[in-house]
């Protein structure tokens, strides 16, 4: 059997979708920006030597990394108002679950580079007598940094593509525009063929970039 | 505000509804990372052979799934597939089939870097003693490459777990979906949503736990052969 394909009807609706992209595009990069800055915290909290700096981070690390990112923006939506007394709007809630998310793994991701330098780094930077921050600031960190961005980046994807998740409870992302569109057109191959397609052409652009522009800082290094 | 009090007898009260629902979230798991396994082994050789017939397809597939969300894969699966090809999906199936090939795209490329993270040396080295190709790959290239890509996999598991979570989104009666239809309708979100969480984390953990302790014995077992 043919199936007719028909675009002409979903073009015509193009600027609901693109709100619905705009939507993907405020929770996306927002929750990035915000993980990252978490991260680092929680990084340093991790590494901590007191404990009781220590031991909170790996247990919301841990946990963040564990579930699912659907139930713990059920828990923020719906659950934790109950205790706290406070509602929060569906672009709250997305935000904050999506960026204590985003931060558990990225913390990991700082930790493992730091951790990935090698002794002999610190003790020259010692034997030099740098103090404990210059060394880090100076020696560590610069290295430690280059091997972070693929990780980096690949969690920032997993970020990007996890924003769908924030469809189901409502806010108006791409999917969420698609799926009511769809019902309303009764279009979804046309409709949820272009949302992947969005989805697929944003993140692979993306990645090409990332990957010219590392070659590049690399032949400048050289 | 009346002050919250605490209540999770309501969990208790329902238990069977979670375990039942726990029960699809394994079901679902299960198969998923079995089809992952044979999936990813098949199509990791393709993306990982020289022949354009194979690679071509296999790299196609690969970057298709793995730059597309998942919860778009289902939901495509769920809506759009049916309408194409004239049958009808049960939501069980279309969960099966999108966060399936999401995990077999994956599971691929951790084959695909498995095997080439080997060094040139050793195939060298076996095709000198005149071992052919698929001795070298079973005999000497695939029992040094399976150490590195079980911890890689690993993860992805967890992250197979995870992700059928989303099924609750086309109402699969998975975990999720029956913790959201009891919190609807006994409204007791909190401790219901704490409660499901707590079982994810336990259905999760012992996974991660088992990748800790296999990057310690992999970093021990390399460092004593130096």
């Amino acid at each position: 059997m043919g199936y007719e394909w028909e675009f002409g009807l979903v073009f015509k609706y193009w600027d609901v979708l693109f709100d619905g992209f705009l939507g993907t595009l405020r929770v996306g990069i927002v929750s990035l920006i915000l993980g990252a800055i978490g991260g680092l915290i929680l990084a340093l909290m991790r590494m901590s030597r007191y404990r009781l700096l220590s031991w909170p981070a790996i247990v919301l690390i841990e946990f963040f990394r564990t579930t699912p990112l659907l139930i713990q923006l059920f828990w923020i939506y719906f659950a934790l108002p109950v205790v706290i007394g406070i509602t929060f709007g569906a672009y709250a809630a997305c935000i904050i679950t999506l960026s204590v998310n985003s931060a558990a793994f990225f913390a990991e991701i700082f930790r493992a580079g730091i951790n990935s330098m090698e002794r002999s780094q610190w003790e020259g930077g010692k034997a030099l007598g740098m103090s404990q921050s210059t060394l880090m600031r100076r020696i560590i960190l610069p290295q430690a940094v280059r091997r972070m961005v693929p990780p980096f980046l690949e969690r920032s994807f997993e970020l990007m593509k996890g924003t769908t998740n924030v469809s189901a409870i409502a806010y108006a992302d791409l999917l969420y525009r698609a799926l009511e569109l769809s019902a309303r057109l009764y279009r979804p191959i046309e409709i949820l063929t272009l949302v992947a397609l969005v989805f697929f052409v944003m993140l692979t652009l993306t990645s090409m970039l990332v990957r010219f522009m590392e070659a590049r800082l690399d032949a400048a290094r050289l | 505000m009346d002050e919250f009090r605490w209540d999770f007898s309501v969990v208790f009260e329902y238990q069977a509804n979670l375990y039942r629902g726990l029960g699809v979230t394994f079901e679902l798991s299960i198969i998923i990372i079995l089809a992952s396994m044979v999936g990813g082994i098949i199509i990791g050789a393709g993306r990982y052979s020289k022949n354009r017939l194979f690679n071509w397809p296999a790299t196609a597939y690969i970057e298709l799934f793995r730059n597309t969300p998942v919860l778009i894969q289902i939901v495509w699966f769920y809506y759009a597939f049916p309408v194409l090809i004239g049958i009808q999906m049960e939501g069980f199936y279309a969960a099966l089939i999108g966060i399936g090939l999401n995990m077999i795209a994956y599971s691929a490329d951790i084959v695909r870097g498995g095997i080439q993270s080997i060094e040139k040396g050793q195939w060298e080295a076996a095709k000198a003693i005149g071992m052919n190709y698929f001795s070298v790959m079973r005999r000497v290239i695939l029992p040094q490459a399976l150490r590195r890509m079980i911890p890689p996999f690993t993860s992805r598991t967890v992250e197979a777990v995870k992700a059928t979570s989303l099924a609750s989104t086309i109402a699969v009666a998975e975990l999720l979906y029956e913790g959201q239809v009891l919190a609807n309708t006994v409204y007791r979100p909190f401790e219901l949503y704490t409660a499901i969480a707590v079982l994810y984390f336990f259905a999760t953990y012992p996974l991660v736990l088992f990748s800790y302790w296999l990057e310690r014995r992999l970093a021990i077992d390399s460092e004593m052969r130096l």
